[in-house]
């Protein structure tokens, strides 16, 4: 061999078709390490061959170099004589018959390519990873979108349900405002009333009956709460105070009915517990007295001809509070010209202390429905300033008593 | 007959004679290898030459990683084939693991097959101590996988997974060199991880179909005693021992390969009409 190829700065081998090696230069025997090319020639290219390139070199060197004549830049990994494996370039052509090969180290490319293999698997991974999280929150707000229909679906169910509950709420009113007593307007008395629930439904109650010509009663239930259970309470009570009251049942013995009533119903059942408090006026317009029981109920306000005030207070507490409790009524009698309101704490919390004694009086000389007007006028000018009173039953009755 | 698979697997189809003789590449190359042997076979044989899906000019559009990263999607593309062309008994000569695969497709449909040539084949290539030796540890092919990468020429200049995605990447792939060997790391990781880390040892005690085995000398990918297992135990085998030196006979020695091939045929077919004379 010619002596530059044989120290030429690569490694210079021709293989026979076969790949068995017939020369090799002495800079290719120095990087395999072995003494001479000696041992090397007549041997297969694989003597000098990792397993990975022996394989890579049957399916990848041999086929191109026999079909195409020619291999460039293929990478390869040699094994020297001690074992170390070195990265090479492996360039060939196919010339009479042998393959000739010219092979260039590439330790520091090599370590280059790696890193560069190293960083182009991380930006895959990355990329992946962000395909992956990019998927995962496209799935998410697909779950987001039917969830969100969902709701809406659900929205409008509920709206629904809502309207078929308010219908059915404005029906219970009607019911509920049927069963009220009507105004009773003659030449003995006079009584006028108000009536606004909170919500649809109210927790007050009252009603007024002409027992005979010359006697009335009259009574006024508020029921601990408002809304549907309260309302329902009321109702139950209403058949039983109409019954009682029309019938002439002694005053105190209504209270006592109701009362009993009260106790009976939640005795089984302490969690729907509901008390009420209550008013009654048993009025005689021939003896002119007024029989009265107060239940733990604000005072009823009195006034007199004179334009002087009373207030009715409690004369026993709540209705359905405390067991075995006697039921007195007590008495008074009255002039010609006296009024009586009577009221739920829903109309007096919504004004201001004392201004229901003050309407009463400066109407004094005014006609009773003038006397409603302007308590229903405080309590409009009221709605405004104190909102929250909004929430509470209202119900007031006028009396107003003649000779 | 349908063009869709024609195309998909670029199957070309020349040869005067009625009776079928399919060529398939193996590990990494397209029909290009069989330039030098199928003509030999065009005079008296329907001559069929194909490229696997990923490979040589198949449709890369069709490629998918998970379907090819197992034999059974290389087996399918073979019975694809075959379906299409309403191909039976057809000797089928498959190089190095297309050897594997088309045992694979014989056992699913030995209809469609009279003999299997089987150049350089090994149902397994990793080691499995002591009973069986493949020639290969898993780290060998490991590196061997890296090492593709590495020779990978158009690595550098394009991500594989941006190319993945990439509807024009056919366009893209066209233009390497070498295409007949692909070193294409999508494609050849598949097939990589496919073929070497596969075992069929199990399914070559339940071959269906005649067999010849063309053992080269000094094969470092299917050495002798990774023939002489499969002569050993898969039935109706025969075990022809060639001169060719290495993996790739019918490249580096067509005629030897040719020659081989008929030989074996012509002693089919003259047990057959023995078999059909002693039946009379």
């Amino acid at each position: 061999m010619d002596d530059i190829i044989e120290n030429a700065p690569c490694g210079f081998m021709t293989l026979s078709a076969n790949g068995k090696i017939l020369t090799i230069n002495q800079t290719l025997v120095n990087l395999l390490q072995y003494p001479s090319s000696e041992p090397l020639i007549g041997k297969h290219f694989n003597v000098a061959l990792s397993n990975a390139s022996r394989v890579f070199i049957q399916l990848y060197f041999f086929p191109i170099i026999t079909l195409e004549r020619y291999v460039e830049e293929m990478y390869v990994s040699l094994v020297a004589h001690d074992g170390e494996e070195i990265p090479v370039l492996l360039n060939a052509s196919f010339h009479d018959n042998e393959i000739i090969c010219a092979i260039v180290p590439m330790h520091k490319r090599n370590a280059l390519e790696n890193e560069l293999i190293k960083a182009k698997k991380m930006f895959e991974n990355a990329y992946s990873e962000k395909e992956k999280a990019l998927s995962e929150l496209e799935a998410a707000l697909l779950t987001l979108k039917q969830n969100q229909l969902e709701l809406l679906k659900a929205n409008q169910e509920n709206a629904k349900f809502k309207l078929d509950t308010e219908r059915d709420l404005q029906l219970a009113k009607t019911i509920q405002e049927t069963s009220l007593t009507k105004d009773i307007v003659n030449d003995k008395i006079k009584i006028l009333s108000y009536y606004h629930a909170s919500k649809a439904l109210s927790g007050d109650i009252y009603g007024f009956y002409e027992i005979t010509p010359q006697k009335y009663g009259i009574i006024l239930l508020d029921v601990m709460g408002h809304g549907i259970s309260s309302s329902l309470i009321t109702m139950s009570l209403q058949s039983l105070f109409h019954k009682l009251i029309s019938q002439g049942v002694e005053a105190a013995v209504v209270m006592q009915e109701l009362d009993q009533y009260l106790h009976e119903l939640f005795q089984d059942n302490q969690e729907a517990w509901h008390y009420c408090t209550a008013i009654y006026l048993n009025i005689d317009t021939k003896t002119q007295t007024i029989e009265y029981l107060n239940a733990g109920h604000p005072p009823a306000i009195l006034q007199d001809q004179n334009g002087l005030q009373e207030e009715l207070f409690a004369t026993s507490p709540p209705l359905g509070m405390f067991k075995s409790i006697s039921f007195t009524s007590k008495s008074l009698e009255y002039t010609e010209g006296t009024r009586i309101l009577l009221y739920t704490d829903g109309v007096s919390e919504a004004l201001e202390i004392n201004a229901l004694n003050s309407i009463l009086k400066n109407s004094f000389f005014q006609p009773l429905s003038e006397t409603k007007a302007l308590i229903l006028k405080e309590l409009e000018n009221s709605e405004n300033k104190f909102d929250k009173y909004d929430n509470d039953d209202q119900c007031f009755i006028l009396v107003e008593l003649s000779s | 007959m349908d063009q869709t698979i024609i195309n998909r697997n670029n199957v070309h189809i020349s040869g005067k004679g009625k009776k079928t003789v399919i060529f398939a590449p193996g590990f990494g190359c397209d029909q290009t290898v069989w330039k030098d042997v199928s003509p030999a076979f065009e005079e008296d044989y329907r001559v069929i030459l194909f490229d696997y899906v990923g490979l040589g000019n198949s449709d890369l559009s069709a490629f998918d990683p998970i379907k090819y990263s197992n034999l059974t999607g290389y087996v399918q593309d073979v019975l694809d084939v075959c379906a299409d062309l309403n191909i039976n008994d057809a000797i089928f000569v498959g190089h190095s693991v297309s050897s594997m695969i088309g045992l694979l497709a014989a056992n699913l449909k030995p209809e469609y097959f009279s003999q299997l040539i089987m150049i350089g084949p090994s149902p397994c290539y990793l080691n499995d101590p002591p009973e069986y030796y493949g020639g290969f540890e898993k780290e060998d092919l490991i590196n061997l996988m890296d090492m593709m990468e590495k020779n990978y020429i158009g690595w550098a200049n394009a991500f594989s997974i941006t190319l993945l995605n990439n509807p024009a990447r056919a366009d893209v792939s066209q233009n390497l060199e070498n295409r007949f060997c692909s070193t294409d790391p999508i494609i050849i990781n598949a097939f990589a991880k496919a073929c070497f880390f596969t075992d069929n040892r199990r399914d070559i005690l339940k071959a269906k179909v005649p067999s010849l085995i063309l053992q080269c000398a000094d094969d470092v990918i299917a050495p002798k005693i990774v023939g002489e297992y499969l002569s050993m135990n898969m039935p109706n085998s025969t075990i022809t021992y060639m001169n060719a030196i290495g993996h790739c006979p019918h490249m580096s020695d067509p005629e030897e390969t040719i020659q081989s091939i008929k030989q074996y045929l012509n002693s089919q077919s003259e047990s057959l009409i023995g078999e059909g004379v002693g039946g009379v």
